[in-house]
């Protein structure tokens, strides 16, 4: 029981960081119906910004910034530059676009930063709390994360229910034509949908690289998994893939924590197929996911 | 053609048929003239192009985004390394296993995921089936981690190549290998490959350091000295597949260094007593054929062989060998010039003939009903299922046919690789056979051979150009992906046909210019 406890606690953090992937994920499908799989590539390179300015400056907080505003700028420039003008053709060659985003950049930050996994410290102190005659597995650090994510969530929900700009861009997902009469600027609620979701990744990013190492690669099984969560959500539902993050996180944790960690992608490949065939729609979602 | 066709319904077969046999012939005399390395591009090639043909089908005719394929490609490789390495014979059936019946079961297990894959992705669109085949390139290949004593976890698995003479159990497991005579065990194979090599090195390391030595009068020797039967060399005293460098000795430097170390002790290297006179070592011509080689045993192979083999590691183990490519082919290139071909060619014929073999199987289901049937449910399915097509029938199938290539051209990989393991069948295979039918050309099998040309080709374009302009190793080693991304977007974007769809509609637009200009 004590172990399970353990494991939950282990896993709140990643929970917290897949929940954010897979919001930056239902961000970008919102606005433009794609599923960007160049997210956590963007996440990976602004990343690699964030240890370069941490190292030049000293500052984990300055390469946190930095790396939010160059999330943002790499979003923008990858909607304008590439899903804008594929989104006319067809949904096959978005989705072939983006992943030759995601390689172009993986091959990019190997060619600046070398393609060895690079350490990532935590900024604060990443060792159990002690409580009760025992270290318990939930650090400073988790804290850290834990807080970081529930304000920006808090944040970006505020945004979308209580400002004019939320209210676009909830306009702009929901039926683009009937927002467009209404006198909402789409286009450009498209754009703002990309650079959110650039920004959102790349806190995750600079959260998730001190639980491991920060590589080229090192992000590809966290869109394994932050996929699995944002449709498992429904892709539509921001609560939705805030809530299967987490949940995703935990039950990662748990079979980690009782198995090991290279299960980790099977199980989440058998709960994706699991939601795959008897609510392909998603669970907080109506939308359509089966075309036949 | 057409004509002829609609008149003799057969002869779409007949016609086929010639074209992948006159593409088989040509590819296998370019085979027989090039060098061994070309040999080796064109075996990568064309299990490129095997698995390929697959995706064509798949994305091109049926327009289902797969990044799956690299994964059912390690279902392949790996059920032709268990099943090549573990059946002696083919159960039930009770025959001699060889390497027809390793493929025969490959391409069994891959018809068997690409159903069950097909008949989950069948139910879905665009991005749902791109993440879910996205998660089945990441977690399969784990699946060898789950099972390390089975599947040889991250490690993976090594596995002989029938080649050049021997089989895996019988000898007969190919054309090629049957030529050679099938009847050499297993265990000796690996001497006829290696043996030259090493004697070489040993040699000249030896005349440079010992030369006086060598130069001594053979009649020194006394009755005392020359061989006796006991001297020779037993089964025992051969090198046992064990002994040999595996591929992971040779991953770094550090671990080169660290195999060769563990494998001689002190006591085994040579003491100058030991040494043979010049005479006495075999000479390449020893070992041309395999009587060849049995004579030269009997008469003067030397008591302490497999001591000279050990010295010759030892020797050769201050040469630089960083590069087990290049290793590889120094060994395929030394055991080729006895063997008749070098073992890159034996694999670029094995590839050649399985990539021909899987797309004569395509023309045939392309240019026929099925074809038709999966454009139909490709461009407007509700029309196809009013037509009396099953939908989701026809991605299943597209999915399972798209397994089996892809199945089928892991098989050739793992003999190309003589290797199987998670570090070979990755996400970045996956997205590589993306990358080349994108860039191909999606819609047709022309642009799946481009394409397999290009993925092999580039990196050594790359290569060449980072040698003449000086760049750093990770520029150079990463510059091809970063180039690949970048033409994958922008093919997407100005050119959705790729290279062939690009060229086509150029033609046809030169084509509608000369009919405008002409006509008053």
């Amino acid at each position: 029981m004590i172990d399970f406890i353990d494991y939950l606690l282990g896993g709140i953090s990643s929970g917290a960081i897949i929940a954010l992937m897979a919001l930056a994920l239902v961000l970008v499908w919102r606005s433009t119906r794609v599923v960007n799989f160049a997210q956590l590539g963007q996440a990976m390179f602004t990343t690699y910004i964030a240890l370069t300015v941490r190292e030049l400056t000293g500052s984990w907080f300055l390469g946190l910034i930095i790396a939010m505003a160059a999330g943002l700028v790499v979003g923008v420039i990858v909607h304008f530059l590439v899903i804008r003008p594929v989104k006319r053709l067809d949904t096959s060659g978005a989705i072939i676009a983006t992943f030759g985003v995601l390689i172009a950049l993986e091959a990019l930050a190997a060619m600046v930063w070398g393609g060895d996994p690079e350490a990532f410290p935590p900024p604060i102190n990443n060792s159990g709390y002690e409580a009760f005659g025992r270290i318990w597995p939930f650090s400073p650090y988790d804290l850290l994360v834990l807080a970081s994510v529930v304000f920006l969530v808090l944040a970006l929900s505020v945004v979308f229910t209580r400002t004019n700009v939320g209210l676009a861009m909830r306009a702009s997902a929901f039926n683009p034509e009937v927002a467009r009469l209404s006198g909402v600027r789409v286009n450009r609620m498209l754009v703002r949908g990309w650079a959110i979701a650039g920004l959102v990744g790349a806190v995750a990013g600079v959260l998730v690289a001190p639980l491991s190492t920060l590589s080229p690669t090192s992000f590809d099984i966290f869109l394994v998994f932050a996929f699995v969560a944002a449709v498992i959500g429904g892709l539509d539902s921001l609560v939705g893939a805030v809530a299967f993050g987490i949940g995703t996180g935990l039950v990662i944790a748990l079979v980690s924590g009782y198995s090991d960690s290279s299960n980790a992608p099977l199980v989440a490949l058998v709960l994706l197929v699991l939601n795959l065939l008897f609510k392909p729609e998603g669970v907080f979602s109506h939308h359509k996911a089966r075309a036949v | 053609m057409e004509a002829l066709v609609q008149r003799f319904p057969g002869a779409r077969l007949g016609v086929n048929a010639v074209t992948a046999l006159v593409v088989w012939g040509l590819l296998t005399w370019v085979n027989q003239v090039i060098e061994p390395l070309m040999s080796y591009y064109l075996a990568t090639a064309a299990m490129y192009a095997t698995a390929m043909f697959g995706m064509t089908i798949l994305l091109g005719l049926s327009g289902q985004v797969s990044l799956g394929n690299g994964a059912l490609m390690a279902v392949g490789g790996y059920i032709f390394a268990l099943t090549s390495m573990n059946w002696q014979t083919v159960p039930i059936l009770g025959t001699p296993w060889n390497a027809v019946w390793s493929m025969v079961f490959a391409g069994f297990g891959g018809v068997v995921f690409g159903a069950a894959i097909g008949g989950i992705a069948a139910r879905l669109r665009g991005p749902y089936l791109a993440g879910l085949t996205l998660g089945i390139a990441v977690g399969v290949p784990a699946i060898a981690n789950r099972f390390p004593e089975l599947l040889g976890g991250e490690n993976g698995l090594m596995l002989q190549v029938p080649y050049p003479a021997g089989g895996y159990t019988s000898g007969d497991t190919s054309d090629e290998a049957v030529d050679d005579g099938g009847e050499v065990p297993l265990d000796e194979e690996p001497v006829y490959e290696e043996l030259p090599d090493d004697f070489g090195d040993f040699d000249e390391e030896f005349t440079d350091e010992f030369g006086d030595e060598l130069d001594s009068d053979p009649g020194d020797l006394s009755d005392e000295d020359l061989l006796t039967e006991d001297d020779l060399l037993s089964e025992d005293d051969f090198l046992s597949d064990d002994d040999f460098l595996t591929d992971e000795d040779f991953t770094t430097e550090d671990g080169f260094e660290a195999g060769i170390d563990e494998e001689i002790p002190e006591e085994d290297l040579l003491s100058e007593d030991d040494f043979l006179s010049e005479d006495d070592f075999l000479t390449d011509e020893d070992f041309t054929t395999e009587d060849g080689f049995e004579a030269g045993i009997d008469s003067d192979a030397g008591a302490d062989l497999d001591a000279g083999l050990d010295g010759g590691s030892e020797a050769s183990e201050g040469a630089d060998i960083t590069d087990p490519a290049a290793d590889l082919d120094l060994a395929g290139v030394d055991a080729g010039l006895d063997a008749g071909f070098a073992i890159e060619q034996w694999q670029a014929s094995m590839a050649i003939a399985v990539a021909c073999v899987v797309g004569f199987i395509a023309l045939n289901l392309v240019r026929g009903r099925q074809g038709r049937v999966w454009q139909a449910v490709r461009d407007d399915p509700i029309a196809a299922a009013v037509s009396g097509i099953s939908p989701a029938g026809s991605k299943i199938s597209a999915f399972v046919v798209s397994s089996l290539f892809a199945a089928l051209a892991g098989a050739v990989f793992a003999q190309i690789l003589t290797y199987v393991g998670p570090g070979a069948f990755t996400l970045g295979l996956s997205l590589s056979l993306l990358v080349g039918i994108v860039l191909g050309g999606r819609n047709s099998f022309i642009g799946a051979i481009i394409g397999a040309v290009i993925l092999v080709w580039l990196p050594e374009f790359v290569l060449d150009v980072s040698a003449d302009r000086g760049w750093q190793d990770q520029i150079t080693n990463n510059a091809p992906n970063f180039i690949y991304g970048l033409l994958v977007v922008l093919v997407v974007l100005a050119a959705p046909g790729g290279i062939v769809g690009g060229i086509q509609s150029l033609a046809g637009r030169l084509r509608g210019q000369a009919k405008s200009s002409s006509s008053p």
